[in-house]
């Protein structure tokens, strides 16, 4: 679970912190351009790091400055409580003057407050940590540290956080894009989830018993439905195919042919039960009512809250009505912004003064954070 | 996923914000959260008596599965429950409960604070898990107990559709 986010001079977030400690779920809310789907490009930045992007200039580019500001480094700061620990990763990027590519300023990881490395530009400090010996070493100024420090055993706190950042689940799904096809499996699905079919096959394969979870959740929202295969299709690939029965009668559909939302409902069942699996995750869901009728909505943002309770932490982004009626005044988050050229601010919705109801509020746009 | 109209389910129509938050936490914490659906709010307990009478009696009327509770504040009148009652056809009464706070959301969070129930949606869990685990740990507190007999009548009918009882 995120005990903090800190972002600064990184587009419109400025000495920007997300108060989202001790919320196993978080919705945030503001007018467009305040800064929502900002909040999860910074996180899919650490996410991308740790999936093993290290070249800086594949992660952050001199237009992602606050307002073009160069002269002050760009910082992304996570504090997370995995287990019983603490993990803190720091990392700040600078464009000194006559440089093309953005390079690291510093890097740190450290757990229940003791340092596995630390980075000062070039130079890298390895923490003496168990029978590892400290050590120092240059680095690339371009290429970040954590993807190429080796972690001594899947146990070890680097191995840990590592992967728990790699696997966070930061979503934008275009449904239209997602096939259902997969030559690969994996645990970390990309961002629009194009890679759906591989996702299935890599939770499946990782953890058979998710199955009954995904098949569970599903058969909720259509009693019709009778299977999920995923036989092969010529050489080495697979393509997911949805069975449907009634009244005697089956049909078998392509994932490719279901409908966007209901490919909304198979993508809220994978992360439903990678977080069952490999969790506990953080989810970060851009407008997950997207897509959805109605009459959906205020169920399928339960179910995520719900299923976060008990371990993990879900954040989604919403102008919905119904999903912002799903979360409460400590768990809702308002973004707001007074132009372009002002950073985000970002404030409980319970220190805010409305009149009547919340939506209404929204609506009026009588709502000043 | 929509409400399983199939089988029982429970509309709640809350008063105010507050009210919904409230249900939010309880809706959080049952075990069939797909035979709930919090509404939208009405505005005022007044409003969610007109809401009632203008929507829910034809719906309800139609729908043999569709259970209700109101969900208002007594505003420190506990008889406004035999007022609410005047307008709940006599055929609906089995299927209509009303619950409230004896006067508001806002004195029963300041009331709950020191038990750290300090925000709507806490309260409202606190209530879900003493109807499952068959308590009245939160129930019981001076500004919810007036509510016990319509407590007793939703034990028999509809906690059953939200809670798997062993």
């Amino acid at each position: 679970m995120i005990r903090r986010l800190y972002v600064n001079n990184f587009r419109c977030l400025e000495n920007f912190e997300l108060p989202v400690s001790g919320h196993s779920s978080a919705l945030l809310i503001g007018k467009n351009g305040t800064g929502k789907t900002t909040v999860g490009v910074a996180l899919k930045i650490l996410q991308r790091i740790a999936r093993g992007t290290n070249r800086v200039d594949d992660l952050v580019k001199a237009k992602d400055f606050a307002r073009g500001r160069t002269d002050v480094p760009m910082r992304f700061e996570i504090e997370v409580e995995l287990g019983t620990k603490i993990y803190e990763y720091v990392i700040a990027f600078e464009l000194p003057e006559n440089f093309k590519e953005l390079r690291v300023l510093e890097e740190t990881l450290k757990v229940g407050g003791k340092p596995v490395y630390s980075r000062d530009k070039a130079q890298v400090h390895l923490a003496k940590v168990g029978q590892a010996k400290e050590a120092r070493f240059l680095i690339d100024w371009h290429l970040v540290a954590l993807p190429i420090v080796q972690e001594e055993s899947p146990k070890a706190p680097l191995f840990i956080f590592k992967q728990w950042l790699a696997r966070m689940l930061i979503l934008r799904p275009i449904p239209s894009l997602i096939l259902g096809d997969s030559k690969e499996e994996t645990l970390q699905p990309n961002l629009q989830v194009t890679d759906f079919g591989a996702w299935f096959s890599g939770i499946i394969a990782y953890a058979p018993s998710a199955y009954a979870k995904v098949y569970d959740y599903l058969k909720q929202m259509m009693p019709d439905l009778e299977d999920i295969r995923n036989p092969v299709v010529g050489t080495d690939a697979r393509s997911l195919e949805v069975q449907f029965s009634s009244d005697g009668r089956s049909l078998p559909i392509p994932f490719g042919d279901l409908s966007d939302g209901e490919k909304c409902f198979m993508i809220c069942a994978l992360v439903l039960a990678a977080n069952s699996a490999y969790g506990p995750l953080l989810c970060f869901w851009d407008e997950p009512d997207n897509y959805l009728a109605l009459s959906e909505v205020g169920h399928f943002v339960l179910a995520l809250r719900k299923a976060f309770e008990s371990g993990g932490q879900f954040i989604a982004t919403s102008h919905n009505d119904e999903a912002i009626r799903r979360f409460s005044e400590e768990n809702t988050l308002v973004l707001s912004r007074k132009s372009h050229l002002e950073p985000t601010l970002v404030r409980p919705i319970s220190e805010i003064q409305i009149n009547g109801d919340l939506i209404s509020a929204l609506v009026r746009d009588d709502f000043e954070p | 996923m929509s409400v399983n109209k199939y089988l029982p389910y429970l509309f709640v129509l809350p008063e105010d914000d507050a009210n919904r938050q409230l249900a939010n936490g309880f809706h959080l914490n049952i075990d069939k959260i797909r035979q709930m659906q919090v509404l939208e709010v009405a505005g005022g307990w007044r409003e969610v008596l007109d809401l009632f009478s203008s929507v829910h009696i034809t719906e309800m009327e139609r729908d043999g599965n569709r259970y209700m509770v109101l969900l208002i504040d007594f505003d420190g009148k506990p008889n406004r429950l035999d007022k609410v009652r005047t307008i709940i056809p006599n055929h609906l009464s089995e299927r209509v409960f009303v619950l409230g706070t004896l006067t508001d959301p806002e004195a029963l969070r300041h009331a709950l604070r020191p038990a750290d129930l300090d925000s709507y949606e806490k309260i409202g869990s606190a209530l879900a898990f003493d109807c499952r685990d068959a308590t009245d740990a939160t129930w019981s507190h001076d500004l919810l107990r007036h509510n016990s007999g319509e407590i007793d009548r939703l034990r028999l009918s509809v906690w059953p559709i939200l809670f798997h009882f062993v």
